[in-house]
């Protein structure tokens, strides 16, 4: 018997009537991993396109994955070369204990097999409890909402992910996703509908919940003991200077071997899964461009002005580009269809808005040292009014061209 | 028909009068505010002393806590006496007989043109500081000093954080150190309260032998020769600890009361 | 007419909530919620403010202006504040510390206006003061409810008693940082609402607009 022959089978008791009525969004999200979609709209307005929700979403985790490739050998880089520094102290946890059974596999910072296997083993559990719990909400609204569980939420959950640093306690991602899903999605009617990103509520609700879990310079590497501030934040506090005396150059943290949270490290990784979202028209360019002028336009004009006492304004755009979360945030969050702004000449200013609020966050607030999270989400509450002047502004023009 | 005019007194013409007419919206007006102003003014006069006693016990039940002498249940008032309050003349570093030092409001007066003066290097982050500061030495029971408590404040992240700070009697041990006034992040720089980190600051010195100052905040922990000088900063509040840190250096540092400590070292004063 | 005056003090509860139904003095909600002492006293004192404000308002209704009624309801209603501050710095000067300028600012609570310009400006004095009394404990309610979350997860306590022992006191809870911050008084009063309106569906507002449907073909 086909696949196609027992899901025709069993269909029926789900529809409305049958025995598991109640239930048909579990069938649907089963049937829809394998088939396309039954139902289109019927009424009118409506396009016609070979991309639907799924692809969109399916092209999003695609591309992802050199940023999920990087974070692994980042993540176990980072650690193995922690734990050479501190030797046999600091060789604790199952990790260590499993990697030891292994003959030592996965603990050597040369080998960049042995640091993705290291880093998997961080990424992993974080990655299974994120799906779990944020797919049980999923499910439970959509089964007392009676619409269906969709593909947005793997891309939630996989972003979520990357922007966590690898030591997060698993019960702090589970209510981080938790309050994602629910309180950035779902209470708005879920996925299309949410004016602000999942992935960065669940992330700015541990941030502010759980600082001394998600900030400071003990949580990027999980490794105990060991203590290495981001590049952000060594610039905050001692200048530009000391970024090359801790051995941080521009190169290093462009390729990405640096302190971050997993997948956010790489801005070359990040580049190369926004190059496929443009190709793929999934990611709108005018986001990325108004994004990327508000932050070199605004870096530049603090560079011009100066500052005696807050070394940050020394802080050239290209630096800005490849540090903190600031290349993934414009590579997958910027770019996100349903909470940036839906006009064209919006885009500009949306992006625009959350490059100049990403270096205004960096530089001169002093408590956060890493904007790029608090700017988007800055950008996406806004994002409604720019796109309710954008279209005040065409109604006025149009009707001054009718008049 | 209209109804003929009333030739009544003025009572009833007063009355006849519609609510919303000129004479009346006044009368309500003024009667209304007279007697709210002179509820409120009884109000405030009457508890006014019972304020002023509050004020003054908790400022004394944080200069007790801070010298270490507070249980609870003790009678604050009582136990204060055990203080001597007097006005320090920070430039000078000696007593001061100008204010009475028990009335005398070091806080109000470091806004005051003529009893401060503003700072060009301000670590502390204050912008002004005051002349004259009140101190509160503690004797035991020979009439020997046995603490110092000096008032300190300076700015955190979010604000301003006032507090005082108990020496021993050689004016470089550390036997406390506590804010009473400060609205950092709660959970965060707020656990500037925390009795666990306050108790941190406890037998920690000031300078080393050579004199030079020492003390300090900050993360990790120090080699030994430092250790006796370093108080590990707040988890995850890094711009308060530093704050902290700023301020008392540069209260016990040569703007702030090194040159009445060294006074009271030598027996100046 | 005992059932009436029943109803006045027991709607607002429930039924007709100031903060969840008429979304009321959300500012001051958000502010004094952190610990449940401070909290049950600014609800007391917003009781007291909104029942003898607008007693005292009933008492006058038929002398008041219109052209200054405004006027007269505040004047009275910031006197009966002041001295409520006056006696809180001094019989319960802690508590007035905590919550400082937040005691001044029940001047503006929009619940204590609002019921002196709908319901005492209208009805004689013992009604209006129930009604004050019941709607100040609505107010008094939802303050006691967002403040057992957010002391309790806050700070691992319960009027001040530790619940759970917090890791930076040598226990095993990670307290929640954010539930000190006044923002997430936004959250919690927003999940009750949800709570309230899916167990009394007669408090959800109409839709706006219809949202089209996908049909199967």
């Amino acid at each position: 018997m086909s696949l196609r022959q027992i899901f025709d089978r069993i269909e029926p008791q789900f529809q409305k009537g049958g025995k598991l009525e109640k239930y048909f969004t579990l069938y649907e999200m089963v049937e829809s991993v394998f088939y396309t979609q039954k139902s289109v709209t019927t009424v009118a307005p409506h396009a016609r396109t070979f991309t639907d929700m799924k692809r969109i979403m399916s092209y999003v985790v695609i591309a992802t994955i050199p940023c999920i490739l990087f974070g692994l050998y980042n993540t176990g880089l980072q650690a193995n070369m922690a734990l050479a520094s501190l030797g046999e102290p600091a060789m604790t946890g199952w990790r260590i204990g499993l990697m030891q059974a292994l003959g030592g596999f996965g603990l050597n910072p040369a080998n960049p097999l042995a640091c993705m296997f290291h880093g998997l083993l961080w990424f992993l559990p974080i990655y299974i409890v994120t799906l779990i719990v944020g797919g049980i909400w999923e499910v439970i609204f959509a089964l007392v909402r009676g619409h269906e569980v969709n593909e947005g939420f793997l891309v939630t959950s996989m972003l979520f992910v990357l922007i966590l640093p690898a030591s997060t306690p698993l019960w702090q991602v589970a209510l981080g996703i938790s309050f994602g899903v629910v309180i950035g999605k779902e209470v708005f009617g879920g996925t299309g509908k949410n004016f602000l990103n999942p992935a960065l509520v669940g992330r700015a609700f541990l941030y502010f919940a759980y600082p001394a879990q998600l900030s400071g310079d003990s949580v990027w590497t999980p490794v105990d003991g060991f203590s290495g501030a981001t590049a952000l934040s060594i610039t905050s506090t001692d200048g530009m200077t000391a970024l090359a005396s801790h051995g941080i150059t521009w190169w290093q943290a462009f390729w990405g071997t640096i302190q971050g949270s997993m997948g956010e490290t790489s801005a070359l990784a990040c580049m190369i899964g926004l190059a496929f979202l443009l190709v793929t028209k999934i990611a709108n360019w005018r986001l990325v461009v108004g994004c990327l002028a508000g932050m070199i336009g605004f870096s530049l004009l603090l560079n011009v002005i100066g500052s005696s006492t807050n070394p940050m304004f020394a802080m050239p755009w290209y630096w800005h580009f490849v540090l903190g979360g600031y290349a993934f945030g414009l590579a997958f969050m910027v770019t996100e269809p349903v909470s940036a702004s839906h006009t064209n000449a919006g885009r500009y200013w949306y992006g625009g808005l959350i490059g100049f609020m990403v270096v205004m966050i960096r530089v001169i607030n002093p408590a956060f040292p890493e904007g790029m999270m608090l700017a988007i989400l800055f950008g996406n509450i806004f994002a409604p009014l720019i796109d309710w002047f954008v279209v005040r502004a065409n109604i006025a023009r149009r009707a001054k061209r009718n008049a | 028909m209209p109804e003929p005019e009333t030739n009544g007194g003025f009572v009833a013409r007063w009355k006849a009068l519609p609510v919303d007419s000129v004479p009346k919206t006044l009368f309500v007006a003024i009667t209304l505010c007279l007697f709210c102003s002179m509820i409120v003014a009884a109000a405030a006069v009457a508890l006014r002393p019972v304020q002023e006693a509050n004020k003054l016990r908790d400022k004394q039940l944080n200069i007790l806590q801070v010298a270490g002498l507070y249980e609870p249940g003790i009678n604050v008032a009582e136990a204060f006496k055990a203080f001597e309050p007097r006005v320090v003349d920070l430039e000078t570093g000696t007593f001061t007989d100008r204010f009475d030092a028990a009335s005398f409001d070091d806080r109000a007066a470091a806004s005051d043109p003529d009893l401060s003066q503003p700072l060009t290097d301000d670590p502390a982050g204050i912008g002004r500081q005051g002349r004259y500061q009140v101190v509160y030495l503690l004797n035991d029971a020979q009439g020997d000093l046995e603490r110092i408590i000096l008032p300190i404040h300076g700015y955190g992240l979010w604000s301003t954080l006032w507090g005082f700070i108990a020496l021993g009697p050689d004016g470089n041990e550390i036997y406390g150190l506590q804010f009473y006034d400060q609205a950092e992040t709660p959970g965060l720089g707020a656990e500037v309260d925390n009795p666990r980190w306050k108790a941190l600051w406890h037998g920690k010195k000031l300078r080393d032998e050579d004199g030079a100052l020492q003390i300090n905040v900050s993360k990790g922990a120090p080699n030994a020769a430092m250790a006796p000088y370093h108080v590990d900063a707040l988890a995850g509040a890094t711009l308060t600890s530093r704050g902290v840190d700023n301020l008392v250096r540069f209260w016990m540092g040569e703007a702030g009361f090194a040159p009445f400590l060294e006074n009271l070292k030598t027996g100046a004063v | 007419m005992a059932e009436t005056r029943r109803s006045y003090l027991v709607d607002p509860l429930v039924d007709n909530n100031p903060i969840t139904l008429q979304v009321l003095g959300i500012c001051s909600a958000l502010a004094v919620t952190s610990s449940l002492k401070v909290a049950f006293v600014m609800a007391l004192a917003v009781t007291l403010v909104t029942a003898f404000s607008s007693m005292f308002i009933s008492m006058l209704r038929n002398q008041i202006p219109s052209s200054i009624r405004i006027i007269v309801q505040m004047v009275i209603i910031a006197s009966l504040v002041i001295v409520v501050d006056q006696f809180l710095k001094a019989f319960l000067f802690d508590i007035s510390k905590t919550l400082s300028v937040f005691v001044g600012l029940i001047i503006t609570n929009c619940i204590v206006m609002g019921r002196a310009e709908a319901f005492a400006m209208k009805n004689p004095p013992i009604d209006s003061f129930v009604d004050g009394i019941g709607n100040g404990m609505g107010y008094g309610l939802i303050l006691m409810m967002v403040g057992v979350v957010r002391e309790l997860f806050g700070s691992g306590s319960l009027f001040g008693i530790t619940i759970f022992q917090t890791v930076n006191n040598g226990g095993w809870y990670v307290p929640n940082g954010l539930l000190l911050l006044p923002p997430s008084a936004f959250f919690i009063i927003g999940l009750f609402i949800w709570a309230f309106r899916t167990w009394k569906p007669e408090q959800v507002e109409e839709r706006d607009f219809k949202i089209q449907t996908a049909e199967a073909h």
